[in-house]
């Protein structure tokens, strides 16, 4: 099964840790351990293929500053969230998505933006066609999203699944060395 | 309470079935109990009747088991409720303490009530019962009750005693007063709570009493000292030692609390005063990150071996740190060798010695983020409270080595953990799980599964007391010293050392889109008026501020940047000249200068000297660029932007500070020709004597240029 490693990005309070939250488990969970093993792993089938997603959330860490380049580089698609109630969460992204692209060295890179808290409408300041307008800029995908009320959520990691699968169709992997065989 | 009698013969292997895998054998689920204003879950739990006596010579055979009695208990917690029904809690139907869950409540209630709320229900609980003492059979379970929440008061005082500081006429702990003096008159807790007040108000009125002041005094340093310390010919051991000292202090002054997820995480919230002790700690984790970074790349004339070895030094400075336990500077460290602008310098990391990339390999495996970073959750359940590292992986050849060679030491250590962990399972038990369940009763088993992770902060903050590390000034100037490079400048110094090696013409031209040009972010009237590309990125991303450095910075990455510059998508504002036609791929004249062989501006530090007696004798430092065309006024401009000075530059004088003397520098001297570079470049603004300008100093920050 193919593995898909994911990086939730964005300000602190925008809602990543529930979106991420909401994906593998669905809140709210009575029951709930974020230490074990396969806390943030989820199995989906995306256009009829199974896939392994791992979802690695920097909730909690965003001061770490340090730290963002270890995370990008390792993940292959990149969440970009803002809160949809606070506009410098959306001014902070710009930042971001210019250090995943210098980390991966590359121009294009696969990522979603996600303006999230959509069940906060009363609230917004970010409009929904400034989102649009830089997920153009970014010339990525864009999403509007309630973690909360569940909307949206999934589209946002299958989205991100396809954009990956698109850039590294999965013939195009490294094809795994096989040493031997027995018959 | 009440107890079901229960013979033992039976079946404690029948009961076994039964068992809630999530418990001992012992304990059984029974199900929910409801009343009014609160939820609770209940168990049976199975307790020996009478201690079995058998001799050391008989064996424990199962016959004899069988004789033994048994009875079962129902126990049960508070799984949600009201706050007056959570304050009733404290005590239980008899009137015990039970120190579970005070310890739970205390340590996270305040994520559902107020202090004076909870204060205020638990004194009136207490003249409750007080009152209620008429009645001759309920005194004893009365009194114990009285009792139990004295306890519960002394817990508080004790453990929390921020809660009370209250600034400045601290009402909790007057309310606290009064009801002593009514109630408890000369009692312990009336004693302790005088000794409170007395503290708090002496520190109010006394000038030094937070420490603020008397830890600037101690940093005082001999005029334009610089340290002794230069890496990579640092004693590896001692750096860590000291790395640990100043993580060891702020670790043991963390307030768990403010570690919760709804403190910590949430944006609406103020940090800096709701989570100061955790923002000091991960402020401490970037400033050893950022020094780092910064001894790597700040020298870019280092050959390659030279830089090599600053590497090697910080890697034996981590080794270090992994026998002392300090999982915080040492991730900080390892984080830091990974930052992109030090990870890519390809050549540099090559030249590292075999047995240093390995070393280096077995300690970032520590930190991966692999099966939700189970390599470090496993490492600090292992050796947590441990007196020592004694934990390798099978393939950590370094490390073995490591731990073979020191043999087990005779001192034991501490552990300080890397908090991030933490804070990210924190953020997500807050949330996962729900504040309030039915009926809007709080969620008091969310505040349990938060107290495990606290708890645990609680247990390494206790065993870190065994560090005994003395304080080395020296190296607190040294760190003090090493200046700190935002992102994008220590990403250019590592494209200087190294350049980019990926070609510009195999980048894949981004799409022009016309839409792009509706956009309206800010940078769009700077893209469309700017005469050249190369600039935009700077303008827009940084802002006015360091407009200055534009073109230092320009050129210094002209080669790579210009090139390929109209075809990357970081940079959004280019699509707006490309779709006005001005698609040509030449760069703008005169920019594409040749790579240089040295670099073509120095980092140099800059401390302002005034007459004011309350700085005299603390040196500090502000670091700022100095570019090859910028002559004194402009430097003088740039260090009063940094130094926060309003005036006139030319009410300044600027001088380098050499071993013997200072060296003035002329009215419109070419600065970074004109400076000593055999020595360091530290520099000093003072006010022109002839002139008499007042410096305003000004605490905020400015946005741009005057």
């Amino acid at each position: 099964m193919r593995e898909y490693k994911i990086v939730v990005l964005g300000s602190g309070g925008v809602g990543k840790s529930a979106l991420t939250v909401q994906f593998v488990q669905g809140i709210f969970v009575e029951k709930y351990d974020p230490t074990i093993e396969d806390s943030y792993r989820k199995q989906v089938e995306v256009d009829g293929q199974q896939c392994m997603l791992e979802i690695l959330d920097t909730a909690g860490t965003e001061q770490f500053t340090a730290m963002r380049d270890l995370y990008m580089k390792n993940g292959q698609g990149f969440v970009l969230v803002y809160s949809i109630t606070a506009q410098s969460t959306f001014n902070d992204l710009q930042d971001l998505r210019e250090q995943i692209l210098r980390v991966k060295d590359k121009d294009d890179v696969p990522m979603v933006l996600v303006g999230n808290k959509t069940d906060l409408e009363a609230e917004r300041v970010v409009g929904k066609e400034q989102g649009s307008n830089l997920a153009r800029h970014f010339n990525c995908s864009f999403m509007e999203t309630s973690a909360k009320a569940k909307i949206h959520v999934n589209d946002v990691f299958f989205d991100l699944v396809r954009q990956i699968n698109r850039r590294t169709p999965i013939n195009s992997e490294k094809p795994k060395k096989r040493t031997c065989h027995i018959l | 309470m009440w107890r079901i009698c229960g013979v033992s013969k039976a079946e404690p292997a029948l009961f076994a079935r039964n068992l809630d895998d999530d418990y001992q054998p012992t304990w059984r689920l029974w199900g929910e109990e409801r009343v009014d204003g609160a939820i609770y879950t209940v168990y049976l739990k199975k307790v020996r009747y009478h201690r079995p006596t058998r001799s050391a010579s008989n064996s424990e055979s199962d016959d004899e088991i069988s004789h033994l009695e048994w009875e079962t208990v129902r126990v049960r917690f508070v799984k949600a409720g009201t706050v007056e029904r959570l304050v009733e809690a404290l005590a239980t139907d008899d009137g015990e303490l039970e120190s579970t869950y005070v310890n739970v409540f205390l340590a996270t209630y305040r994520s559902f009530a107020e202090c004076s709320r909870v204060l205020d229900l638990l004194l009136r609980r207490y003249e409750a019962l007080a009152a209620e003492e008429v009645h001759p059979t309920a005194v004893d379970t009365s009194l114990q009750h009285r009792k139990t929440l004295v306890a519960c008061l002394h817990v508080w005082l004790d453990t929390y005693p921020e809660d009370f500081r209250q600034p400045p006429h601290h009402p909790a702990l007057q309310q606290l007063l009064a009801f002593t003096q009514v109630h408890l008159p000369g009692t312990e807790l009336h004693t302790k709570v005088l000794q409170k007040l007395a503290v708090f108000s002496a520190e109010r009125n006394g000038g030094c009493g937070a420490g603020g002041l008397c830890l600037a005094a101690g940093m005082r340093v001999a005029a334009h000292h610089t340290s002794a310390y230069r890496l990579p010919h640092v004693p590896h051991r001692h750096f860590a030692e000291q790395l640990t000292r100043m993580d060891m202090e702020l670790f043991k002054k963390l307030v768990p609390h403010q570690c919760l997820g709804a403190v910590w995480s949430r944006r609406d919230k103020d940090r800096n005063h709701d989570a100061a002790t955790v923002l000091a700690t991960v402020n401490q984790f970037n400033a050893v990150s950022f020094r780092v970074i910064s001894t790597v790349l700040v020298e870019p004339n280092l050959r390659p071996l030279e830089r090599a070895e600053i590497l090697a030094a910080w890697l034996d400075i981590a080794r270090e740190l992994r026998v002392l336990k300090n999982f915080s500077s040492l991730k900080a460290i390892i984080s830091g060798l990974q930052s992109n602008p030090v990870y890519r310098l390809k050549k540099t990391w090559a030249l590292l010695a075999k047995e240093k990339a390995e070393l280096f390999d077995e300690l970032a495996r520590i930190f991966s983020e692999d099966n939700n970073r189970w390599a470090q959750r496993e490492l600090l359940m292992r050796e947590g409270t441990a007196k020592f590292a004694n934990t390798v992986g099978e393939n950590d050849r370094q490390l073995q080595k490591l731990l073979h060679e020191r043999g087990s030491p005779g001192v034991s250590h501490g552990t300080i953990p890397y908090l991030g962990t933490f804070l990210t399972d924190l953020t997500m038990i807050d949330t996962a799980i729900p504040d309030t369940v039915a009926d809007g009763l709080i969620n008091f088993d969310k505040r349990r599964k938060e107290f495990e992770v606290l708890a645990q902060i609680k247990l390494l903050q206790g065993a870190a007391n065994a560090y005994h590390l003395p304080q080395d000034s020296m190296f607190d100037r040294w760190f003090d010293s090493v200046i700190v490079l935002d992102d994008r400048e220590s990403y250019q110094l590592s494209c200087q050392i190294e350049p980019p090696t990926n070609p510009p013409k195999e980048r894949r031209p981004k799409k022009i889109n016309d839409s792009n040009s509706h956009c309206h972010r800010k940078n769009d009237s700077i893209a469309s008026t700017s005469s050249s590309n190369s600039s935009q990125f700077y303008c827009e991303t940084d802002g006015a501020a360091i407009g200055w450095k534009r073109d230092s910075l320009e050129r210094r990455v002209s080669p790579t940047r210009l090139s390929h510059g109209s075809s990357s998508s970081s940079l959004p504002s280019l699509d707006v000249s490309l779709s006005s036609g001005n698609s040509g791929q030449k760069p703008a004249n005169g920019k594409a200068a040749p790579p240089r062989a040295g670099p073509d501006f120095y980092i140099i530090r800059v401390t302002y000297e005034s007459e004011c007696a309350e700085t005299e004798g603390v040196v500090l430092y502000k670091s700022i660029m100095l570019c090859n065309n910028e002559r004194t006024p402009q430097v003088i401009r740039n260090a009063m932007l940094k130094l926060n000075l309003d005036g006139d530059p030319d009410g300044y004088t600027l001088a380098q500070v050499l071993p013997e003397k200072e060296m003035l520098l002329p009215a419109n001297a070419n600065v970074y020709y004109a400076v000593n570079t055999a020595y360091n470049l530290n520099f000093i603004l003072r006010p022109r004597k002839t002139q008499q300008l007042e410096p305003v100093v000004n605490g905020k920050s400015r946005g741009k240029r005057p």
